[in-house]
Order: C-alpha cells, then sequence, then structure tokens
C-alpha cells in the first residue's frame, strides 16, 4: 500500500484523495478475506491517509496541501458515497476507523474536522451507512472527542441553519444506534454548569420528543452491544441515562438562574418554557428506568450491573448543593418563586433515586445513597427515598433525615430490587398514566406534560372531574403518605 | 439595473422579502435526503443531477442558497463558491461601467437578484444567530472584499486607489460589493456586544494583505462605527505591539524601515489617517484617552475600563507610551493631532507617573524610545516651541534662586528631560549638519540651488527666535547653554537669514557684557559656515531703526552693544584675543553705516542718543563716504553736541545725572574731533557748524550770550504790548520807521524814543557764570582739537609731544569767514585792508552792529583768540576787527570817566582786541602789548593808543600774503621787518609811557623797539 504514495505525489489534492480511497477500499477487501484477525490496517496506510486525505502537515518546513472548501465538499460526497456503496459491514467500518479513528498524533485535528463535517453531511443525506459507523466510532472514542463531534452536530443544525432541525430529528429513524450516542454525546457535553453548557431549546425538544416516542431508543446501545466489561476507559457511558437525570434533576435551577440574569432574554418570548419539557423527560426517563428489570433479566445482568454510577449521582448531588446553595444566597425578594425550584430538583432526584434503586439501575445501599445526599437541604419526598419505607412503620412522626437508629436498622437487604417489587413503587401503581398522577408522588409536580398549561401555584384546581373521589389536597409535610408499599 | 422588476422588489421591500424568505425555509427544508444528495451532487459538478444538463451560473449560485439553507456541513463550500459568484458580478458590472451600458449586459441584472438573495438568507441567519454566523460571515466578506477590490483595482473604470471617495462611490453602486458590506456592517454591530476585537482583527489582517486597494472598506466601516473603530483599532494595534515587543522599533524608528514589520501597526496608522478626516476629535481624544489610561495607577475596578480591554493588563499599560509613540511616528496626521495637547497633559503628577511606568522597562526599550521622541519632536511641525518650553522648564534644575511658577519636579523626572532635551540637541545636530553635506563650497549658492531636507521642529522655530533669545539670554543654569546650542542650529540651518536675525536678537537683547558674550560665541560658531554674518546683522539692525520696530530701550541696548563689540577690539588687540577679528569686523560694519547711526544722535530719548554718541565715538570711520554722508553725520554731530552741552547745564542745575550728561559732551567732543581729522570736507563742515551753533540764538545762552535786538526795532513795553487791539495805522507807522536801511549812509538806528530815555535791553538772566565758562572752554577744546587735528594738510607733528599743536591755518580760515559771515551782516565795505580812521563813520551802523554781537556774545572773543593762533585766518576778520575798533575808538572819545577801568566790557574788548591782533601777528609784538597798559589809562590815552594801532594796520594791511610758512615752527609767520617802520606808530605809545611813567614804569621795557 505505501508503494502508491508516488503516484499520488504528483496528482491534485482531490484526486489524489479519491484514488488513495479507492485504494484503501481494495486493500481493505483483501485484508478482511484474507481472514487475518484481528484485521490490523498498517501505519504506513495511515501515513498516507494523514497526507493525501487529512493533509496534515509531514514535516514543519513542508507545507501541507490544501484543499478549498468545495474541494472537500467533493471529497466529503466521494466518501459518503463510497460507504453508501460498500456492502460489508468489517469492510465500512476498519475503512471508517481507519480513516477517523483517532491516532493520538496532530493530524487529529483535521481528521475531528473532516469527520464532523462528514458526518453532518450524511445526517443531511440520510446516509445510514455512515451514521451506523459514526455511532461505534461514538462508542470507541475518548468522550472529549465524542463531545466535539456533538456538538459540531449541534451547532450545525441546531443553531447556524435555522430550520434544520427536522433533518437533524431524522436520525432517531435513520440510525437508532446513533442517536443513541448522539444523545449520550449531548448530555455529557452539556452539564448545565455555564450557559454555553445549557443545550439549546431545538436540541431539548428533540430529543425529548425522541425519547418519548421511543424510550427504549436510549437503551439501544445497551440492548446491541455485547457487554464484554472491555469498555474502553473514558468512553461514553453506556446510555445517556445518567447525563439525562442530571439534565432533569439540574434544569430548574439551571434555567432558573439564567432567567434571572438575562431576564429580557428574546427567547423567553416566543419560545416554548422548558419547563414542560424537563417534566415529561423527567417522566420518560424515569419510565425507561422502569423498563430496566426486564431487559437486565433477560440479559442476566439484573443486579450485576448498574447503568447509573454512584460516583456520577455523587457528582450530581455535590452539584446540585452547590447550586441550591447560590440560589439560597439570590432568592431573597421572590421567596416562593425561589422555593419552588430547588423543591422540584430534589423531587426529581429522589424520584429518579428510588427508581433507579428499585429498577436495578443503581446498585448500591441505601447508606451510600444517604451519604451522598447528606449535603443536599431537606425535601420531604428525598426524605422518605432515603428512610425507606421501614421508617414509616415504625414512627411516622420522626423527624425525616433524622439518621436514626431506625434507619440504620432498616432491613436494606429485605427490599431486593426484585422486580416484583417494582410494581410496589409509587411509581408503578401508575404506570404511564399521567391523567392520575395526581396521586402518585410525581403529583406534586404540577407542571405535567398533559397540563403544560398549568401554573406551578395552582395544581390541582383545574383538574378533571374524575379525579373527584380523591381528597383533592397537595401533599402536605408530615401527613401520611396515601401510597404505602403493601406490605 | 432597474430594468428588472424582481430587482426593484427586492430593493423597496427588504424586511418583506426577508420574512418571505423565512416562510420558504421551512418548505426548504423539507427536501428529502435523497433531493439533499442530487442537490449537493448538482452543485459540485455544475450539472443538473436530474435532467444531466448544465447549470447556469444563475441556478448553480440558487443551488448553493439552498445548501445552505439546507446542509450545514456545506456552508464553507457554499460561501467559497459564491465569492466565485460575487466576482462574477462584480467583473460584469465593471464591463458595464467601461461600456457605459451600450451593450446591454443580462447577466449583470441577474446576479443581481441572486446577490440579494444571498444576502437575505446570510443577514437573517446572522440576525437569528449572530454568535454564530457574525465571525464566519465577517471573516468571509472582508476578505472577498479585499480581494474583489484588490483584483479589480487595476480596471480602467476603477479610480486610483487615492481617491477614496470615488472609490466608495464606484464600490458601494455596485450590488455585490455593497452587499458584503452591508453584511460586513451587520456583523459587527452584532459582534461589537461580545468580542470586537476579532473582527476588527479581520479587518486589519485584510486592510494589510490588500492595502490600498481596501482602504474605502476600512474608511467606510470606520465612518460608520467611529468610536468603536478607533479604539478597537487602537487596543488591536497595541496588542499586537504588545506582542510583536519592543525588538523592531530600533529599526521602524528612524524611518528606515517602512514594510510590514510590525503589520498591524501600519494598518492601524493607515485607518486612522482615513478616519483623521472626519473624526479628527475623536481619534484625539482616544489617543490621549489611551495615554491617560496607561499611567493612572490600575484599578482593576475602574468603572471605564471593561474586563476585556488594555486597561486591566499591566504589561499592555506598559507598551501603551511606546506604541503611541511609534504610532505617531508613522502618522504625522496623528503625531499633530496628539502633540498639541500632550504637552498640556504633562503635568508634573502625570510625569511622575510616567516615570514610575517607564523605570520597569529594559534599558535598551528605553533606549529605543527615546530616540523615537526625540525623532518626533524634530519632526513636529507645530507646537514645537511649546515642546521646547516645556523641556526646558523640566529639565532646568530647581534653583533656591530662580524659582518657576511650577514647583520643581522630580529628580528622576528632571533628568529624563535633560536627556532628552540632550538628546534632541544632538539629533537635531546630526540633522542639520548632514543635510548641507553637500554644499559646502558657498553657503549662499546651497540655499538656492539644493533642495534641502526640512526639519519641522526648526522650520516652527525660526519665528520663534526672539522668545528663544530672550531665554537664552536669562542666563539660567543650563538652559541658556541649551537653548544657546538649539540657537545655533537654527541659524545653520534657517541660512544667513535667521543667523542675522538672531544674532540682531541677541545684539538687541543682550543687557550685560555677559549676555553679549552669547551673541559672540553664536557668531564664533556660526563663523565657520556662514560668511559675512556680522555686516548683514548690522545692516538688519540698521533696517530695524529705519523702520522703526525697536522701542528706545530695545535701541539703546542696541547701540550699546555695538559700542561695546567695539571697544572690545582695543582690549582684545592688547590681548591678541580671538574675538578682534570680529569685533574688527562690526567696526567696519557700523563704520558703513554711521549715516543711518546720526539721526540717532538727535533721537527724544537721551540714552538713545547718548549710546549713539558712544558708538560713533568708538566707530571708525569709512575709508570713503559720500559728501552728503559726511555733511549729515558732521551735522548731527555738532547739533549733537550743543545739546549733550545744554544737558550737561540742565544736568548741574538740577544736579543729578551730571556724570552722564558730563560723558556725553565727552562723547560728543570724540566724535567731532575724529570727524574733523577725518577729511577737509568735515573739518570745515564742523567748524562753520560749531562756530554758527556757538552765536545761534538757541545756543547763544550756553555761553554766556545774550539774543540781542540786532534789528534796531523798539522793544515793545510789555504794559503797552498788552494791547494787542493794535490799530492797522499803528502798524504800518511802526513798519515804516522799522525800515531796515542798514548798509546805507542814511541808515537810521534807534538807541530809543526821544523823551522816553534810552530803549530797554530785553531783560535776560544770567545763567551761571561757571557753568559758561566751562561750556566756553569745552567749545573751545572742541574746536581746538579739530583744528589741531592733522586731517587738513598733513602737517608734520611736532618733534615735542608735549608742546601743544599748531592751530591749522585753513581751520582758523573757516572760523574766521563763518564769524565774519555771522557778526558782520553786510559784506560792502569787507575789504581786508583798513582805511583811514575817518572813514568808520559810514559803518557806523555796522560796526555798532558788531559791537552789539560781541557783547552780547561772549564767546567770539575766545573764538578770535583761535583765529588770531591759526595764522594768518585772523586777516579774514579784519572787518570784524575793523568795525569793533571803530566802536571802541568812538566809546572811548566819548568816554568822560577818569579811568579806563569805569567802562569794563570796553576795556576788556580793547584789550582782548588788540592782543588777538597781537596773536594773530597783524601787530608787531611792540603794538600788540599796548594792550597790557589800558587798564592803567585814561579813557583818551587808550584812544590814542588804539588809535595807532589802527594806523599801523592801516599802513600796514592785514593781508595774508604777507605771511610765510615756517617749517620749522610748523605754521605761517609774518616778518614785520618787511613792513615800513614802526617807530612812527609807537611815538605816541611812548608819549603816554611819559606821561604816566610813575604808573607804567615796569611796562616800559615792552615798548621797546
Amino acid at each position: 500500500m505505501g508503494d502508491i504514495r508516488q503516484s499520488l505525489l504528483p496528482r491534485d489534492v482531490l484526486s489524489a484523495a479519491k484514488e488513495l480511497l479507492y485504494h484503501l477500499d481494495i486493500y481493505i477487501c483483501n485484508l478482511v478475506q484474507s481472514g487475518r484477525q484481528p484485521p490490523q490496517v498498517d501505519s504506513k496506510t495511515l501515513d498516507l491517509i494523514e497526507e493525501f486525505i487529512l493533509h496534515a502537515p509531514k514535516d514543519r518546513n513542508a507545507s501541507a496541501r490544501r484543499m478549498s472548501a468545495l474541494q472537500e465538499l467533493q471529497l466529503l460526497e466521494i466518501m459518503c458515497s463510497c460507504f453508501q456503496e460498500q456492502s460489508r459491514d468489517t469492510v465500512r467500518q476498519l475503512m471508517f476507523s481507519a480513516l477517523f479513528g483517532l491516532q493520538g498524533n496532530a493530524a487529529d485535528e483535521s481528521r475531528m474536522a473532516l469527520l464532523g463535517k462528514l458526518v453532518s453531511m450524511a445526517v443531511a443525506m440520510g446516509r445510514v451507512p455512515i451514521l451506523e459507523c459514526a455511532a461505534t466510532w461514538l462508542q470507541r472514542t475518548h468522550r472529549v472527542y465524542c463531545v466535539r463531534l456533538a456538538q459540531v452536530l449541534v451547532d450545525d443544525y441546531c443553531s447556524m441553519v435555522p430550520g434544520s432541525v427536522p433533518t437533524l430529528q431524522n436520525i432517531h429513524s435513520a440510525s437508532p444506534r446513533f442517536c443513541c450516542q448522539f444523545i449520550t454525546a449531548v448530555t455529557t457535553l452539556y452539564d448545565l454548569t455555564t450557559e454555553e453548557l445549557t443545550p439549546p431549546i431545538e436540541l431539548l425538544q428533540m430529543i425529548v420528543s425522541w425519547i418519548q416516542e421511543d424510550p427504549r431508543l436510549v437503551l439501544i446501545t445497551f440492548l446491541n452491544t455485547p457487554l464484554t466489561g472491555s469498555q474502553p476507559i473514558n468512553s461514553l457511558d453506556v446510555t445517556p441515562l445518567g447525563g439525562l437525570v442530571r439534565w432533569c434533576v439540574k434544569a430548574p435551577l439551571a434555567y432558573k438562574t439564567d432567567k434571572k440574569q438575562t431576564p429580557t432574554h428574546e427567547r423567553s418570548e416566543n419560545v416554548p418554557e422548558v419547563g414542560p419539557l424537563f417534566s415529561t423527560l423527567h417522566l420518560s426517563v424515569l419510565q425507561v428506568l422502569m423498563l430496566l428489570p426486564n431487559i437486565l433479566n433477560e440479559k442476566g445482568l439484573f443486579g450485576r450491573m448498574g447503568l447509573l454510577q454512584l460516583d456520577s449521582l455523587a457528582a450530581l448531588t455535590s452539584e446540585l448543593s452547590r447550586l441550591l446553595d447560590q440560589a439560597d444566597k439570590h432568592a431573597h425578594a421572590s421567596a416562593a418563586d425561589a422555593h419552588a425550584a430547588p423543591q422540584l430538583a430534589l423531587d426529581r432526584l429522589a424520584q429518579a433515586l428510588q427508581v433507579a434503586k428499585a429498577n436495578g439501575a443503581l446498585l448500591c445501599s441505601r447508606e451510600d445513597m444517604r451519604a451522598i445526599c447528606s449535603r443536599l437541604p431537606h425535601n420531604n419526598l428525598l426524605q422518605l427515598v432515603l428512610s425507606g419505607p421501614v421508617m414509616y412503620y415504625n414512627n411516622i412522626h420522626t423527624p425525616p433525615l433524622a439518621f436514626s437508629p431506625h434507619a440504620a436498622h432498616s432491613p436494606i437487604a429485605s427490599h431486593p430490587a426484585l422486580p416484583t417489587h417494582a410494581a410496589h413503587s409509587p411509581i408503578a401503581s401508575h404506570p404511564a398514566l399521567p391523567t392520575h398522577a395526581a396521586h402518585s408522588p410525581i403529583a406534586s409536580h404540577p407542571a405535567l406534560p398533559t397540563h403544560p398549561a398549568h401554573s406551578p401555584h395552582t395544581p390541582l384546581a383545574a383538574l378533571p372531574a374524575s379525579h373527584a373521589p380523591y381528597p383533592a389536597q397537595p401533599f402536605i409535610t408530615g401527613m401520611p403518605f396515601p401510597f404505602r408499599p403493601n406490605h | 439595473m432597474l430594468s428588472d422588476p424582481a430587482m426593484s422588489v427586492v430593493c423597496d421591500g427588504g424586511p418583506l422579502k426577508a420574512m418571505q424568505s423565512s416562510h420558504s425555509l421551512t418548505a426548504q427544508t423539507t427536501l428529502s435526503a435523497q433531493e439533499l444528495s442530487q442537490e449537493i451532487k448538482s452543485f459540485i459538478s455544475g450539472v443538473d443531477a436530474v435532467h444531466g444538463r448544465k447549470l447556469s451560473v444563475r441556478e448553480h449560485a440558487r443551488c448553493a442558497v439552498r445548501l445552505l439553507r439546507s446542509v450545514p456541513a456545506c456552508r464553507e463550500a457554499v460561501l467559497e463558491h459564491l465569492r466565485g459568484v460575487y466576482d462574477e458580478h462584480v467583473s460584469a458590472f465593471l464591463v458595464n461601467l467601461e461600456t457605459e451600458g451600450s451593450s446591454t449586459s443580462g447577466g449583470n441584472s441577474n446576479l443581481e437578484d441572486i446577490i440579494q438573495e444571498v444576502h437575505v438568507v446570510l443577514s437573517e441567519f446572522i440576525r437569528l444567530n449572530p454568535r454564530a454566523w457574525a465571525p464566519l460571515v465577517s471573516t468571509w466578506a472582508v476578505d472577498l472584499l479585499g480581494q474583489l477590490s484588490s483584483k479589480h483595482a487595476g480596471r480602467r473604470v476603477a479610480p486610483h486607489s487615492a481617491s477614496l471617495n470615488e472609490l466608495l462611490q464606484l464600490w458601494m453602486s455596485c450590488a455585490a460589493t455593497r452587499s458584503l458590506m452591508e453584511a460586513y456592517s451587520q456583523c459587527l454591530a452584532a459582534m461589537l456586544a461580545w468580542c470586537p476585537d476579532a473582527c476588527v482583527d479581520a479587518l486589519l489582517d485584510t486592510s494589510v494583505q490588500h492595502s490600498p486597494h481596501f482602504d474605502w472598506v476600512v474608511a467606510h466601516i470606520g465612518s460608520a462605527f467611529p468610536g468603536t473603530i478607533i479604539s478597537r483599532v487602537l487596543a488591536c494595534g497595541l496588542k499586537d505591539f504588545c506582542s510583536h515587543g519592543a525588538k523592531d522599533q530600533g529599526l521602524l524608528m528612524m524611518g528606515m524601515d517602512k514594510g510590514n514589520r510590525i503589520p498591524k501597526i501600519g494598518s492601524v496608522v493607515g485607518i486612522l489617517g482615513h478616519l483623521a478626516a472626519h473624526h479628527s476629535e475623536s481619534i484625539r481624544k482616544e489617543l490621549l484617552r489611551m495615554f491617560q489610561e496607561s499611567l493612572s495607577p490600575s484599578s482593576p475596578l475602574s468603572p471605564t475600563s471593561s474586563s476585556t480591554s488594555w486597561e486591566s493588563s499591566p504589561q499592555l499599560r506598559r507598551s501603551a507610551v511606546p506604541f503611541l509613540l511609534q504610532l505617531a511616528a508613522m502618522s504625522p496626521n496623528l503625531f499633530g493631532a496628539v502633540s498639541a495637547e500632550l504637552v498640556e497633559q504633562l503635568r508634573p503628577s502625570i510625569l511622575l507617573q510616567l516615570q514610575a511606568l517607564l523605570q520597569g522597562l529594559p534599558k535598551e526599550e528605553l533606549e529605543n524610545m527615546l530616540g523615537l521622541a526625540v525623532h518626533l519632536i524634530s519632526q513636529s511641525p507645530t507646537g514645537g516651541a511649546r515642546v521646547l518650553k516645556f523641556l526646558a522648564d523640566t529639565a532646568t534644575p530647581a534653583s533656591v534662586i530662580i524659582s518657576g511658577p511650577t514647583p520643581s519636579p522630580h529628580e528622576g523626572v528632571r533628568e529624563g528631560c535633560d536627556r532628552l532635551l540632550q538628546m534632541l540637541l544632538l539629533h537635531l545636530h546630526k540633522l542639520v549638519f548632514n543635510r548641507s553635506d553637500g554644499a559646502e563650497v558657498s553657503p549662499h549658492t546651497s540655499a538656492s540651488s539644493q533642495p534641502q531636507r526640512v526639519i519641522p521642529f526648526l522650520e516652527e522655530l525660526r519665528s520663534h527666535v526672539a522668545q528663544l533669545c530672550a531665554e537664552t539670554l536669562r542666563l539660567e543654569r543650563k538652559r541658556h547653554l541649551w537653548l544657546h546650542q538649539l540657537l545655533c542650529l537654527l541659524a545653520v540651518y534657517g541660512g544667513p537669514s535667521v543667523a542675522t536675525e538672531t544674532l540682531c536678537q541677541l545684539l538687541t537683547q543682550a543687557r550685560n557684557p555677559e549676555e553679549l558674550a552669547l551673541a559672540w560665541q553664536l557668531h564664533t560658531n556660526l563663523s565657520s559656515c556662514m560668511a559675512g554674518l556680522i555686516p548683514a546683522a548690522v545692516a538688519h539692525s540698521v533696517a530695524q531703526i529705519h523702520t522703526h520696530t525697536l522701542g528706545p530701550r530695545q535701541l539703546k541696548q542696541l547701540l550699546l552693544n555695538l559700542s561695546i563689540a567695539i571697544q572690545s577690539q582695543d582690549e582684545d588687540r592688547k590681548g591678541g584675543g580671538a574675538q578682534s577679528s570680529m569685533a574688527v569686523q562690526v567696526g567696519s560694519a557700523v563704520s558703513g553705516h554711521l549715516h543711518d547711526f546720526c539721526p540717532l544722535l538727535l533721537h527724544s530719548d537721551a540714552a538713545v542718543s547718548h549710546s549713539t554718541a558712544r558708538l560713533l565715538s568708538c566707530s571708525p570711520l569709512p575709508r570713503t563716504s559720500s559728501p552728503a554722508h559726511l555733511l549729515l553725520l558732521s551735522r548731527a554731530a555738532v547739533t549733537h553736541f550743543f545739546m549733550a552741552l545744554r544737558k550737561r547745564v540742565e544736568a548741574g542745575n538740577v544736579g543729578r545725572d551730571g556724570g552722564q550728561a558730563g560723558e556725553a559732551v565727552n562723547c560728543s567732543v570724540l566724535i567731532l574731533s575724529r570727524f574733523a581729522a577725518y577729511s577737509p570736507l568735515t573739518l570745515k563742515a564742523i567748524l562753520q557748524q560749531l562756530a554758527e551753533g556757538a552765536l545761534h540764538k538757541g545756543n547763544a545762552d550756553l555761553f554766556g550770550g545774550q539774543v540781542a535786538d540786532m534789528s534796531g526795532a523798539p522793544v515793545t513795553n510789555p504794559s503797552l504790548s498788552s494791547d494787542l487791539g493794535a490799530s492797522l495805522l499803528d502798524i504800518n507807522c511802526r513798519f515804516s520807521t522799522s525800515v531796515n536801511f542798514s548798509g546805507s549812509v542814511w541808515s537810521v538806528f534807534h538807541a530809543g524814543v526821544i523823551g522816553k530815555g534810552l530803549k530797554h535791553r530785553t531783560a535776560s538772566q544770567h545763567p551761571d557764570p561757571a557753568g559758561v565758562i566751562w561750556n566756553i572752554q569745552t567749545l573751545m577744546e572742541v574746536i581746538v582739537q579739530c583744528c589741531t587735528s592733522s586731517g587738513l594738510n598733513g602737517t608734520p607733528s611736532p618733534s615735542d609731544p608735549d608742546e601743544p599743536l599748531p592751530i591749522n591755518a585753513e581751520a582758523a580760515k573757516v572760523i574766521a569767514v563763518t564769524l565774519v559771515e555771522s557778526v558782520c551782516p553786510d559784506v560792502a565795505n569787507g575789504e581786508l585792508s583798513w582805511p583811514p580812521e575817518e572813514h568808520a563813520r559810514t559803518t557806523v551802523e555796522r560796526d555798532i552792529h558788531i559791537r552789539r554781537c560781541f557783547e552780547a556774545h561772549p564767546v567770539l572773543f575766545p573764538l578770535l583768540q583761535v583765529v588770531a593762533a591759526g595764522r594768518p585766518a585772523l586777516c579774514y576778520c579784519s572787518a570784524v576787527l575793523r568795525g569793533l575798533m571803530a566802536t571802541l575808538l568812538a566809546h572811548w572819545e566819548a568816554f568822560r570817566e577818569a579811568s579806563s577801568t569805569d567802562s569794563p566790557w570796553h576795556l576788556q574788548a580793547s584789550c582782548l582786541l588788540v592782543s588777538c591782533m597781537g596773536e594773530g601777528q597783524l601787530l608787531p609784538p611792540v603794538l600788540a602789548n599796548v594792550h597790557e597798559a589800558f587798564p592803567h589809562l585814561n579813557p583818551f590815552e587808550v584812544r590814542l593808543l588804539l588809535l595807532a594801532v589802527w594806523e599801523y594796520v592801516r599802513g600796514n594791511g592785514p593781508l595774508p600774503q604777507k605771511f610765510v610758512f615756517s617749517s620749522e615752527k610748523g605754521m605761517f609767520c609774518r616778518d614785520f621787518s618787511r613792513d615800513g617802520d614802526v617807530a612812527r606808530y609807537v611815538a605816541p605809545i611812548h608819549s603816554v609811557l611819559h606821561k604816566n611813567i610813575d604808573r607804567l614804569g615796569h611796562l616800559c621795557w615792552r615798548f621797546q623797539l
């Protein structure tokens, strides 16, 4: 393969790249047919790619030839067709990783740039094979680069070109695997710490609609990947669940501060409120979590593999407590409004913890949970979740979060996250019935997707008449919990 | 252009179109993936992927726009493609212009609507998401603008890049460039809020790349966003400057490297230069603000500075001053804008801050800055005087004695300024002397023939020469050294005219020898390269005198200084100093202008006339001079002499300032004697005028004279004359009686009106007799000096220096003639020889007039004595002597007192007359001695003796030809032996002696023959 360099040199930039692609195709076909395991592209070929496709400067004094944007577009188009026409997955994958697998050298920058454009173009043109390859790339690559790729796509479709969101939306149908990896990357990228790291509203809407439409989407990678345990270090999480939980929990606080800083932000005028979107998302996440026991059992992984990691949750709770501190400092004037957001965040955290734990997504003891939540302010639901069901049998008047000996003695082991128990969890009693949500703990969150128009302070006033048999009262501290696990 | 309806719609309804396009957006995004891929293929290949035909430029561009809207990954390729479209449109536009629209090019208008579409799309994108699009589009637009402007710069219709306005007009009338410009403006407006540096950076980079064709863009943008652009451009330049470091400055400083070594600063200068036309005020403010901000102690919470601005970085603040210097060095415009106010800003506190700031800089950088500052000052066209004053003020060491209005600055600051000033002088020195390198043959020709490099600093200072001179002459510590050096440079730079003026100023303003020494130093420095400086300076001074531009004090000073200069010659001769040549030059220059100075002798200001006298008294006399000038000179000198005498009298009366008045008289005497010695003409003129002047009624009182009433007209009684309403008859009567028949036998003269006694003499106050004597002495001294000077006919000086020089005969004759003219009113009977005594009756009136003159003017006798000493000049006074003698004879005849001493004046007159005649050798010694006996005789005897004298003179006429020059005595002498026997004339004397032997015995030996 290295011998073609001399023939490539005199050609112009574009035709040399084309020629190289052609030879690469043949070379990889041969490689696969030779049946060597594992098929490995040699370093000379990689060098050629860097020289003639990525145009990385070989040495300092020789200035690399550059492609014009038009030539680059042509090259991308050729690549698209090339991947499209290649029928064999293995070859395609090998070729893709030969082209875009990061080598840790100077060429990586141009590699990333070209990859970004290629994927962006593939999204526009609906090139499924490329998206599939990109999904695999996203699984194998360090999360920093994954995040960069996601950033490119978000920039391209959500901010640069107005009205092109639908194109991006299509990847859900085109390549669910890529879609899932994309969500993971995006949730990793946007951690809601700063304004720049807050997802654009279009992106949020898109993701919410995806997951709402098909909750299993977030598990696609997990489902399709043979869990060998040989995940590359620092790659993306298998599922976006952790990131999504973080979004839902931090959103009330993050968007709160955002609004406060820029009260005349133009988005607040004609763009839908983000609150309902996150509520929907949160619900979807919980629903996905509740799908898990079956899937885990099928794979025989229940109780053995947690999709949510305790350390990432710990990070989340510490961030949350920091945010809450900030919110406390800033919130003096509008007390009512100021309290609603933190409580909402804490509620969501409690719900996620409870559901994840109950469905085997989070493998930890209640002690661990208490430890990571120890710095959070008071929240009824969280208190309930942390103290566990036992506490209420003994003394419902015991002050919450008073890590009493009872709590310490609570038979955690007697509450294994068995699938049967899942039915007794508060939500499980009304699976996917938003109209009855007033009776579930989630009901304390007023802005449910079905009632997006309701303001947070009038949660029940406009409920349909079907709710009449139930006492229409808000959840009050110290009140008996309406739905107890029926042990 | 207007033929296309679509275009006009777009133009009319921009926002509407934008709305429509945003609606159509959704329609376009519904393109399926398949369609998109077709679209991309078409775009890449330029062929319709579906129908397989080639796309027109227009369709291709449309396709590109669609891709821009739907496939984000294509945007760079699309923008690149659009470059071609824009370029094509510009070409078509220019071709259309060149053909004056004769060929209707349809492609032009077609592309125009495409460009409009692109513009709409882009501006919508920028509006919706400025953060993402503005940097992208601004870079693209600026780059494309640069490319287009430089590519088409050579077109026939394109105006030259220097004519910015036409260029701007052309490009703004082209849809493509206008659209790009608008897009860029939009981007800039959006980006100013959050990253203004980036877009200005791009602008600067492009400007560097495509200068000067790109200038119109910068100018347009700059005038659209003046405030921002100015401050941003400055900030960018500063950052760039800072990051480049100061290592390149050294080369740039001397203006040797105008290249792109510091690329951005070049374009910063260019841009600001463009903006300076309309926004010079704000540029100046901005530059000054930058200066101030860089100095003010760093306060991170300063309200004016945002977090991104340069003020927050100490490093940037430190390089602000070098940066500003650099800017100023590169653009005279900017420098001019700032320099004027900058000096005002440099108060002591600011200077301290500046010093604190600069102390942190490395040494070589400081050196560079210093050099740069020096360069700038020397190139500054205006405000040089102020800068100089500031520097000198600041650099002058604080003194206990001289305390300026400002408190003494910090010592470090002072040293800095001192250094700066010295370097400035050194630099100017180099400039000045390198400049005239090729023209050392003759400074006069070089000034005209060779175009010389202009040094603006000196150019401006030319008009401040007077102030500089005044400052220099204050002799303040170091300051005058600097200024003196500067004056030298200025003089060399400005050539003879400035040099002359400088020297003149110094001469006029110097008040003491130390100050005057500066002028000579200046001359010494300049004499090597400039000839004829002193004559020119003197001529210039004379011109000033003529135009009356100098006040009395300055005039006085100038004259004094000149005379000091000339006098220094004498001292130098003794010491053999180097200045002697200069003193000689001054002397000769002044001598050529003596006649210009002489009117100043009569200046109303005593000090001026005195100093003129001093100058004239010490100035050498010209080798040749025209008679007119000489007469003028002598007249002025004589007039001055009498004025000086009068001053002395007045001073003596008042009792003050006698010294100066006396000195003035001395000067005057000196002048007169020197002039008299100069030439026969002057001698004659002076003597004549002296004699006339002494008898003139204006001066008579000085010498004890009275204004004699010579006409004989009745003196109006004060009591009567009060009746001014005199009748015409009265006047007529008086006229008839006052008709002067003098000269005729029948002339009538009045001694009074019958019945009223003798006519009244006008009462005159007799001046101080001592003063009169002194004045007469002085006059005699002058006249004697004049007469003894060897100017007239080269008489050899006697061997014995103690013996007084003999009176020159010719000079004495001049006096004699003058006396006759003034004393003796008519020339009838004016022959030299004497008639018989009886004939005197015919000339009674004249004789009385003569006698009255002698009465009125005591000075006449001394004058006569002088004349007598200059034998044979007294002969020419014969008529006067005769007249006086006749009246004396008549008097003694009629006098009835016992002793001659009872009529003292007549006695004295008789004595003096006879002794004079004896001295003048009109009488032999025996006869001449008779006057010794007069006081001892009675009037009749006096008359007898006088008669004897008369007889002798009648017998031996007083004729000059009887005198023979005796070379051993050095004068003329009369040999009485040739005349007749004296004895018969001596007989009356002897009989009188015999008669009065008891009293006159001791005199007998005087009358031995």
